[in-house]
Order: C-alpha cells, then sequence, then structure tokens
C-alpha cells in the first residue's frame, strides 16, 4: 500500500469519525409537528380554507371519546398547479393511530371512503375519535386529494391518557356478537402462519440433512448423475407432503366457510355530499394586494360592498389554518381552546375601522401583520409557481352574526423598507 | 437398507473423506447466512415494491387485485431460484425457499415496522402466507423433473390455491357490519378506524377491474387469470434465472488463446481428469486461482 492510498484511507477514517462524533454531540429531539409547514403557502392558503376547528376534549382518557370537527371551505381559485378535488378525503393527521377513528360525517353525511368535493363548497365535519396511545399529540384534521396529495389542517395538541394495554375497540357485527379490532382474527392467522412456515422449513430440512451443493454438483456433472440424485424417497415424501398441502388448503378453507356464513366484500363506493355556501351580506373584490417580507404582513386592499340591511364590521382573516384578529373578532370569535401557536390576537389593523354600512361600497385597507408569516413559512410564497393569495374574511353585525367571504387575487412582494 | 441415497452418492462425488466435511460447511455458510439471507432480503424489497401494500392492509385484500397480483409477483423469484437450485444440485426447494425468505421479512417488517414503531396491530397488517403454493411447486418440479410441465401444473396450481389458503386467515375479515347506517365489512371499518396519514383512502386499488362475469365468482376468475399470467411470468424468470445463473471460467491454451469453458463442473470430473491427466479423477492441484484460468486445455 503506498502513500497515497494510506493518506485516503486516513482521510476516509477521519471523516467516519467526526460524523459519528457530531451524531453523539447533537441529541436528536421528538418531532413536534408533521411539516406542515413544509408545505408550499399557495397550496396552504388556496385548496382548504379550515375554519371552526375544535379538538373537544383536549385531554382524554384511553378508550374514551373525543370529537375532531370544524368546517372547510374549498377554494374557488383553486391553483392550477394542484389537481382538483374530484377525489377527496378528510382524515386525521396524526403520529400514527393514537387514536381509532369511529365515525366521520362532513355535512351530516357519513364518509367512509372518499368522494368529489365541488369549488366553492363549504363542509363541516364532525370525527368522532377513541383514545388508544397515551401521550401528548398533535393533531390535524386533513384534507387528503387524490393526485395532490394531503392538505394539512391547523394542528391542535391532544393529551391522551391511561395505558394502552386497556384499550379495546369493540366492533358490533351485523349477524350477532361484538369483536375487538385489535385482536379480532390474530389467532387465526398467527396459527396458520406457523403451520405453514413449520412444513415449509421441515419441507427444506429434509434436504439439508443429506449433502446440499458441492456433492451434488460433482455428481450432476458426471454421467447418470441425474437419475442417481433421483431419490426414490424424495418422491414418496413429494407424494405425502403434496396431499397434506391440498389437505389442508381444504380443511382451512371450508371450517372458515362454515364459521362464516354470511360474509361481503370490500366496499369501494364514493359518498354523495352536498355542498353547503358561505353566507354573507357584503361582497368583496381584491383591488390590490402585496406581502412585506421584511415586515411580515400581507396588506391588501378590497372593494367591499354590502348589501345587507345591518352594518358590518370586519373582525378576522383566516388562511391556511391561520387567524389574524382585531378586537371585532376577538369579541366575537375568541375560542380560548385553538392554539395560540396559530392565532394572532391582534394581527390585523384596519386603516378606517368604521362599519361598512347598509348599501355602503367603500375601500377597505387590510393589514394582516404578525411574526406568524414568517414562523409558519407563509413568506415563502415568492417561491410558488402562482403569486396568488387566497383565505376567509369574517365579519360580525352588532347581534353577533357572522358573515363569511372567501376572497383571491393576485399579489406583489416586497422585498425592501424601501420599495414598501 | 438405508433410508437415503446418500452413501451412494458421496461414493460417485468421489470426493475424499476430508472433502466431503469441507463440503458440508460450504454447505451451511453458503446456505444460510448467503443464499438465504439473499434471497429473503432481495425479494421482501422486490414484493414489496410490486405488491407491497396488497399485503400490509387487511382492506387491500379485495376480490380482484390482491388475488390477481400477488401470486404473479410471489412466482417471479421462485421461477429464478429454482432454476439455479434444481439446474445445478437437482435441489426441489427453490420456491420454498424464496417463500418461506420472503415471510421472514414480511414478520421482520409486520412486528418492528408495523406493529413497534408505528403501532399498528397485527391482524390489520398480517400477510398473506404462500408456501402452500411453494410446496405445490417444488413438489411438482420434483416429480416431474420438468420446468415446462412445472410451469404449466405447478404454477397453476400455485395461484389457484392462493385464495382458498388465504381465506383461512382473514376470512373473519369479511363479516358485515353497519356503522352510521352504512354497510361495511369489518376489513373496510379497520381500515378506517385505525387512523393512516399517509394512505388515505382513495389509495386503495380495489375492486376497480372488469373481471366480473359468471354470476359474481370474481375471486375465481381472477385467480384464473392471475394463473396464466403466472405461468407466462414464471417461465420468464426460469430465464432470467438462466441468465444470471450462468458460470464459465476462462482457459488459455496451448498456443495462448483464452477460450471461454461454460462447464465450470467439469473440473475435477473424469472427465476432466482424462483430459488433464489425472486419472483418479481428483483435480490438479492448484496453486492460485490464476493457476485454474490458465489451465491445460
Amino acid at each position: 500500500m503506498n502513500a497515497k492510498n494510506i493518506f485516503k484511507l486516513c482521510v476516509i477514517g477521519s471523516l467516519g469519525m467526526a460524523t459519528l462524533g457530531l451524531t453523539l454531540v447533537f441529541n436528536a429531539t421528538p418531532a413536534s409537528a408533521h411539516g406542515e409547514r413544509s408545505q408550499e403557502p399557495f397550496l396552504r392558503m388556496r385548496t382548504a380554507q379550515w375554519y371552526d376547528t375544535k379538538w373537544n376534549p383536549q385531554k382524554t382518557a384511553v378508550n374514551d371519546e373525543a370529537m375532531l370537527s370544524g368546517k372547510i371551505h374549498i377554494a374557488e381559485d383553486w391553483p392550477r398547479a394542484v389537481v382538483k378535488p374530484n377525489r377527496t378525503f378528510i382524515n386525521v393527521g396524526s403520529p400514527s393511530s393514537v387514536f381509532t377513528r369511529l365515525s366521520s360525517k362532513v355535512n351530516g353525511t357519513p364518509m367512509f371512503t372518499s368522494g368529489p368535493m365541488e369549488l366553492g363548497g363549504d363542509y363541516e365535519y364532525v370525527i368522532k375519535l377513541r383514545g388508544r396511545l397515551p401521550g401528548h399529540h398533535h393533531i390535524h384534521p386533513m384534507l387528503a386529494v387524490n393526485g395532490a396529495g394531503p392538505v394539512a389542517g391547523p394542528g391542535g395538541w391532544m393529551d391522551i391518557t391511561g395505558n394502552y394495554k386497556d384499550f379495546t375497540n369493540p366492533a358490533k357485527l351485523l349477524v350477532g356478537g361484538t369483536i375487538d379490532t385489535e385482536t379480532a382474527g390474530m389467532a387465526a392467522g398467527i396459527f396458520w402462519h406457523v403451520l405453514w412456515g413449520g412444513l415449509g422449513f421441515a419441507w427444506i430440512g429434509w434436504f439439508m440433512i443429506r449433502p446440499m451443493f458441492l456433492i451434488r454438483a460433482r455428481v450432476l456433472a458426471q454421467e447418470g448423475g441425474d437419475a442417481l440424485l433421483n431419490d426414490p424417497v424424495d418422491r414418496v415424501v413429494a407424494w405425502g407432503v403434496l396431499g397434506v398441502t391440498f389437505t389442508l388448503i381444504a380443511i382451512g378453507f371450508f371450517t372458515t366457510d362454515h364459521s362464516y356464513p354470511y360474509t361481503v366484500p370490500l366496499q369501494a363506493g364514493e359518498p354523495k355530499i352536498k355542498a353547503t355556501h358561505l353566507k354573507s351580506d357584503l361582497t368583496m373584490k381584491v383591488l390590490a394586494a402585496d406581502y412585506d417580507v421584511p415586515g411580515r404582513a400581507l396588506r391588501m386592499t378590497l372593494q367591499v360592498t354590502n348589501s345587507g340591511e345591518t352594518p358590518l364590521r370586519i373582525g378576522e382573516f383566516t388562511t391556511a389554518g391561520i387567524r389574524f384578529l382585531n378586537k371585532v373578532g376577538v369579541a366575537n370569535n375568541l375560542d380560548p381552546t385553538y392554539p395560540a401557536e396559530i392565532m394572532a390576537q391582534d394581527g390585523l389593523h384596519m386603516e378606517d375601522e368604521s362599519p361598512i354600512m347598509p348599501g355602503e361600497t367603500k375601500e377597505v385597507k387590510l393589514d394582516s401583520r404578525d411574526s406568524l408569516w414568517e414562523v409558519q413559512r407563509l413568506m415563502d410564497m415568492v417561491n410558488d409557481p402562482e403569486q396568488r393569495f387566497g383565505g376567509l374574511v369574517m365579519s360580525w353585525d352588532e347581534s353577533g352574526n357572522r358573515h363569511i367571504n372567501s376572497i383571491a387575487g393576485a399579489i406583489i412582494p416586497v422585498f425592501t423598507r424601501a420599495a414598501g | 437398507m438405508a433410508l437415503f441415497r446418500t452413501a451412494e452418492i458421496i461414493k460417485a462425488s468421489k470426493l475424499p473423506p476430508e472433502g466431503v466435511k469441507l463440503s458440508r460447511m460450504i454447505d451451511a455458510v453458503y446456505f444460510l447466512p448467503i443464499a438465504y439471507l439473499g434471497v429473503f432480503a432481495t425479494f421482501h424489497m422486490h414484493f414489496d415494491l410490486l405488491a407491497g401494500d396488497w399485503d400490509f392492509w387487511i382492506d387491500w385484500k379485495d376480490r380482484q387485485f390482491w388475488v390477481t397480483v400477488t401470486p404473479i409477483v410471489e412466482v417471479m423469484y421462485p421461477g429464478a431460484i429454482m432454476y439455479y437450485f434444481w439446474t445445478f444440485y437437482r435441489q426441489p426447494f427453490g420456491a420454498t425457499l424464496s417463500i418461506t425468505g420472503l415471510l421472514v421479512g414480511k414478520w421482520i417488517t409486520v412486528v418492528l415496522a408495523w406493529y413497534w414503531w408505528a403501532n399498528f396491530p397485527v391482524n390489520f397488517v398480517m400477510p398473506a402466507t404462500m408456501v402452500s403454493s411453494a410446496l405445490i411447486l417444488d413438489c411438482t418440479l420434483l416429480l416431474t423433473r420438468s420446468w415446462m410441465l412445472t410451469a404449466i401444473f405447478g404454477v397453476w396450481a400455485f395461484a389457484m390455491m392462493f385464495y382458498p389458503t388465504q381465506y383461512a386467515l382473514f376470512g373473519y375479515s369479511k363479516q358485515p357490519m353497519v356503522v352510521d347506517g352504512q354497510l361495511l365489512s369489518l376489513a373496510d371499518y379497520m381500515g378506517f378506524t385505525y387512523v393512516r396519514t399517509g394512505t388515505p383512502e382513495y389509495i386503495r386499488i380495489i375492486e376497480v377491474g372488469s373481471l366480473r362475469t359468471f354470476g359474481g365468482h370474481t375471486v375465481w376468475i381472477s385467480a384464473f387469470f392471475s394463473a396464466f399470467v403466472s405461468m407466462l411470468v414464471y417461465t420468464i424468470w426460469w430465464q432470467i434465472g438462466h441468465f444470471v445463473g450462468q458460470a464459465f471460467f476462462w482457459v488459455k491454451g496451448k498456443r495462448g488463446v483464452m477460450s471461454r469453458k461454460n462447464d465450470i463442473m467439469i473440473v475435477g470430473t473424469d472427465e476432466f481428469a482424462a483430459r488433464h491427466g489425472t486419472p483418479d479423477g481428483v483435480a490438479p492441484k492448484l496453486t492460485s486461482a490464476r493457476t485454474l484460468a490458465e489451465g491445460k486445455s
């Protein structure tokens, strides 16, 4: 080995040692979310608009029931770069199956399988859960769109207490009786796996107890070797194994068929869910919008017309599951259980805070400003393939009735203070 | 009278006693760490890439795709492995070795990945077993000693016996239940109740084919179709085994010309001994691997 090779080995060895050292120095902390911030802003802001999300209760015991509920507005301005929601499923984003899902209803219709959703449609979902794995879990509602992937909704923390060993998930059968989905069919499955595996290993073992390779290869290469290796006892055993195999298959099939006389195939239908639509006395049009990158703000100018009979005040702008509120929003729509890390209670500012009077049309300058734009990585919009934004604007009348408008429009980045 | 022909076979091999002892050590080292682990690791990866989801999830085990896809994918490796073990050693356990190896890999995944890491119950991710079909395939090859007859009869039975074998394991999951006014099979409900973030419902490829005739006997139509495709696939993979299972060495002739010798088994045989002047049939003493390559021809 020459000096050059020794040097190369030293370099490789040093790199290996350095890697090992760094691995030991940096302690990996447990993941606390699901990478929802890594989803591109246009995907989060212009597909599913999540609102009224509730994690209830936030502390559950193993076997106790909990609820994940809320509403979702399918944006009219759905991005061209994302497959349309022709086959969708409202899912639960969780670290493994920490809850089991007992039922899922969307606008009152059970959603066991995926189905189409309508652009501009509004859907209320109620997902009933049962605590399974103890821990402190980050739970999201999630809209899975075939061809586009899952779109994560807002994430909230739910605690499950107790012991997993106590968990049961009873399911009532149509023909009577109840079984536990945690253990159903387990014994039969393991029995047959052990039986067939044992037979398979016995078959291989039958040939392992005799010379296997080198000797047989040498014999086979000679004249008459094939005939010599054709041992009559192997043929007898092969017939026996064939007989036993077919007999066991028949026994397994017919006893199971006898045990479960009523069966149905897997169900592959799709739910027909009727959409509802947002109601508002306001009509809104985006006249201009920019996002102030250093100021961490999305500024928009809206033309707003009130065609109702009562004055309305804007109180909230929500997009990508992140809420920006002002005093009106806090007074009317503050859910104290909503995760503080995705809500800015003083994040919405207006130049003119006067209400929009009945019949009035005016320009409204809305400024949603908070470090959440940066923390939630929505300022990465500049890297999006389409420079547009979307979201929901919520307004209230004096009686506390809510009016919701879905808005969308082109947006211009502002990179420096001077330009802004 | 001896049960086996082992003594005759050892005598015919013309190996000295120490050679016989060494060959058994080679059997042990070659078979378990190399052949078995190699097959189980590569076959497991191959199978998971082509048919993994149908095997992982209980709510993918339908009458059409599961029954069709699984035998076709599971017969591939046995085709090539059976060629190798049968052609070079007349050992009829290539299919059983492949399938049991695959199951070892599957169960490692079930226990470590699905149960221990991802916390799914084992019954929800119980794999199918095709050991019964593999035994049929191996026995057919041993009894017919013909790979073509094995492809026709053995592979046909290999695929046709898939569903009846699995029914004993998964029949319970086809029981009906009603949830929120909807009829579901227990397997559907298990797929619904155990939340899978990365595998939403619509990814399931079930019950969407056109193999539906003869009064709804979808399973058997799918099994027949699978059997025919499996026959074709088996013959292709037998030939792949032939292609990758070739062994040869280069011999330098008297005039210094290198020529390829395909029959590596000739080394140490009577023919080799006659050609090279070693009347006892034992291979000439070689000083290095290079000496073998440069042996007389």
